[in-house]
C-alpha cells in the first residue's frame, strides 16, 4: 500500500478485495461458507463453524442493528483531526447477527442513537484531506423499518 | 463446561506450581513523563534495584525474562553488557509486562523446578512518553500494523484503543446499566492511592468524583480520566525457590496460583463474542483453584487498567462480584485502601501511577504483602494481579508465608 493513501484501506489486499469491490458497486458482501452456509467475519482461510475452505462473497440486505458506538472527539491520527467529532461503531447484520462490521454512523445526530436500534447501509466515500484517492465504503444510518432478530444481539456468553 | 472453555475462549492447562517459588526482590525505575531515557537505561535501573532488594549480586541472576513481542527490551546481551557478566542464563521471551507480568512466575517456577535457573528476573520498561513526543511509536503502533484492523477498522476511525474501549463501555452500560459515576469511582480510587504514592506520576494531582464528572469526553462515553497515562518507566522482580527465598533479604512472597486465559478472537475486539467480558473468565478460576483460595480471601487487588472499563470487567470476570454487577460493587469506598472491601490498585494503577504496563502492579502487590506499601492495606496476606493484553488475561495470586 502506498504511504500517501493512509488511512485508506488497501483495496487490493486479497482477504478483503471483494468487500471493497462490492461497496464500489453498491453491494454489501460478506464471505459465506460453502459447507455450512455460515457467514464468516473477519475473513479467514477456514470456516470457524465447520472447517470448510470454500467461501463465496454473498450480498446481504444491508439491514442490521447498531451494536455499539463511540463519539470520537479527539483526533488521534492526523487524517481524522478535521473529522472530529465523528461516530464510529459496530453494526450487526440481519442475516448474520454474529457478524459485526466496523463502520461510521452518518446522516444522524449522535444524541439520537440507541444500542440495538435498526440501521441500514448507505455507501459513502472515505475521504481524507491528504489523500487523492477515495474509496467507497459501507456506512450506516438509522432505519425506520423494523428489523427481525433483536434478541440474537443479546449477550450470548 | 463451566468457565474454563466456551465458544469464545479457553484457559491454558497449567501444572500446579503453587508454593514452589517466591518473589524475593522488587525494583522500580523512576516513572515519568517524557524523560529522554532509553528503555535500556530504565530497565537497568529497575534491575539494579530489584537485585539489591533481594540481597543478591548480578552474577546470581541466572534466569532472565522479558517481552519478546516488544522492541528494545532488556535482553541477555544487554544484561551482560550492563553488569559486565558473562555467565550462562535461562532466557524466556514470555515475560515482561501486560498479561505476561502475571504469567512469568509460572514459567520461572517450571525453570527453577527443572534446575535451569536458581534466581529468575522478569523485567519490563517503556519509553513511550519520550517516543510519542518524537512520533516514533507508542501503544497504537502494533494495532495499526495488523492488516484486518488497518483495512476494516482504521479507515472508519475505529482506532486506537480509547475508541475500542469506549465502544465496549457503551455496550456494557446498555447490558448492565453501568453508569459514569461507577466508572468514575474506579478513576477516583486510583488517583487517591496515587496521591499517597511517591513514585506515582499523578501524586500531586487530586481527582474527586465531581471533578471526574465535570471533565469533557475524549471518546464518548470515556473521558481522559478513564484512560491510562503515557509514561517512561519500568520495573523488575526476582523469583527464587521458596527454599532459597527463606535465606534472602526480604520476607518471601509466595506464588500461590497462576492462571492464563485466551479469547479466540485475538486482539480483534470488534469480533469478540462476549463483547463485554475479558479472558479473566478463563484465567481466574484455575488460578484460585491452584492457590486453594477464593476471591473473598483477597486482601489487595491490582488490575491491568488501560481504561476504567477494563478494570470493571475484570472485577466481574474474576469473580469478585457477579457478571454485570461491578458497577454497583465499585461505587463509594469499595476500592479504597483504608477500609474498602476490595482495596484496588493501591499505587494508582495505569490511570494514575504510571503506564508501565502492569509490571509495577506486581511490584505493588509484593510491597503490600511485605507491609511496605505507601497506601498500605493493614495486615494484607493475599494479593492478586490481574493481567490483560486484549486476547489474553492472566491471574497471579501471591501470599505471605
Ligand atoms: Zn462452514
Amino acid at each position: 500500500m502506498a504511504a500517501s493513501s493512509f488511512p485508506l484501506p488497501d483495496t487490493d489486499w486479497d482477504a478483503t478485495r471483494a468487500f471493497w469491490a462490492g461497496a464500489e458497486r453498491g453491494e454489501l458482501v460478506i464471505p459465506r461458507c460453502g459447507g455450512c452456509a455460515a457467514y464468516q467475519w473477519y475473513p479467514a482461510p477456514a470456516c470457524k463453524a465447520c472447517g470448510g475452505k470454500q467461501f463465496s462473497w454473498t450480498a446481504v440486505s444491508g439491514r442490521g442493528r447498531l451494536f455499539s458506538w463511540a463519539v470520537v472527539r479527539h483526533g488521534f491520527l492526523k487524517p481524522f483531526a478535521k473529522k472530529v467529532p465523528y461516530v464510529t461503531g459496530l453494526v450487526t447484520l440481519e442475516e448474520a447477527p454474529a457478524v459485526r462490521l466496523v463502520t461510521n454512523l452518518v446522516d444522524c445526530e449522535a444524541d439520537g442513537l440507541q444500542v440495538d436500534m435498526p440501521v441500514r447501509v448507505v455507501f459513502r466515500p472515505l475521504v481524507f484531506p491528504d489523500t487523492e484517492r477515495q474509496v467507497m465504503a459501507p456506512m450506516f444510518t438509522p432505519a425506520s423499518e423494523p428489523v427481525a432478530g433483536k434478541e440474537r444481539n443479546a449477550r450470548d456468553v | 463446561m463451566g468457565a474454563y472453555e466456551s465458544d469464545w475462549g479457553h484457559a491454558s492447562r497449567f501444572e500446579p506450581v503453587g508454593g514452589e517459588i517466591a518473589v524475593v526482590g522488587i525494583g522500580e525505575a523512576e516513572h515519568s513523563k517524557a524523560s529522554g531515557r532509553t528503555t535500556h537505561e530504565i530497565a537497568a535501573q529497575a534491575i539494579e534495584r530489584a537485585i539489591a532488594d533481594a540481597g543478591l549480586e548480578p552474577t546470581d541472576i541466572d534466569g532472565l525474562m522479558y517481552s519478546g513481542g516488544m522492541s528494545e527490551q532488556f535482553d541477555e546481551e544487554a544484561f551482560h553488557a550492563h553488569f559486565g557478566t558473562r555467565h550462562s542464563m535461562f532466557v524466556s521471551k514470555q515475560g515482561g509486562g501486560m498479561a505476561w507480568a502475571g504469567s512469568a512466575p509460572y514459567i520461572a517456577a517450571r525453570a527453577i523446578r527443572a534446575g535451569k535457573a536458581r534466581h529468575v528476573l522478569n523485567v519490563f520498561s517503556v519509553a513511550w512518553a519520550t517516543q510519542r513526543s518524537s512520533m516514533l511509536g507508542g501503544p497504537g503502533a502494533f494495532h495499526a500494523a495488523e492488516p484486518f484492523k488497518f483495512n476494516l477498522e482504521l479507515p472508519f476511525g475505529w482506532f486506537p484503543q480509547p475508541v475500542y474501549f469506549a465502544t465496549i463501555t457503551r455496550r456494557h452500560m446498555h447490558e448492565f446499566g453501568t453508569t459514569p459515576e461507577q466508572l468514575g469511582a474506579i478513576a477516583v480510587a486510583c488517583r487517591r492511592h496515587a496521591n499517597l504514592t511517591p513514585s506515582a506520576i499523578m501524586r500531586s494531582k487530586t481527582l474527586t468524583l465531581e471533578d471526574y464528572l465535570s471533565r469533557p469526553m475524549l471518546v464518548d462515553p470515556l473521558r481522559v480520566e478513564d484512560c491510562c497515562l503515557i509514561s517512561d518507566g519500568g520495573a523488575a522482580y526476582v523469583m527464587s525457590s521458596l527454599e532459597r527465598a527463606r535465606d534472602l533479604a526480604q520476607p518471601p512472597i509466595v506464588v500461590a496460583g497462576v492462571g492464563e486465559g485466551y479469547s479466540d478472537s485475538g486482539t480483534h475486539w470488534s469480533q469478540q463474542r462476549a463483547f463485554t467480558s475479558t479472558p479473566q473468565v478463563f484465567s481466574a478460576p484455575p488460578a484460585f483453584a491452584m492457590a486453594g483460595l477464593e476471591p473473598k480471601d483477597v486482601d489487595v487487588l491490582t488490575l491491568y487498567d488501560p481504561f476504567t472499563i477494563v478494570a470493571l470487567m475484570q472485577i466481574e470476570d474474576m469473580g469478585f462480584c457477579k457478571k454485570g454487577e461491578a458497577g454497583a460493587f465499585v461505587e463509594g469506598r469499595t476500592l479504597h485502601h483504608d477500609g474498602g472491601v476490595l482495596p484496588y490498585n493501591t499505587h494508582g494503577g495505569l490511570l494514575s501511577h504510571a503506564y508501565v504496563l502492569g509490571i509495577a502492579h506486581v511490584v505493588e502487590v509484593v510491597r503490600q504483602l511485605r507491609g511496605q506499601a505507601a497506601a498500605q492495606v493493614p495486615g494484607a496476606r493475599v494479593g492478586v494481579y490481574g493481567g490483560y493484553t486484549g486476547h489474553m488475561a492472566t491471574t497471579l495470586i501471591l501470599r505471605r508465608l
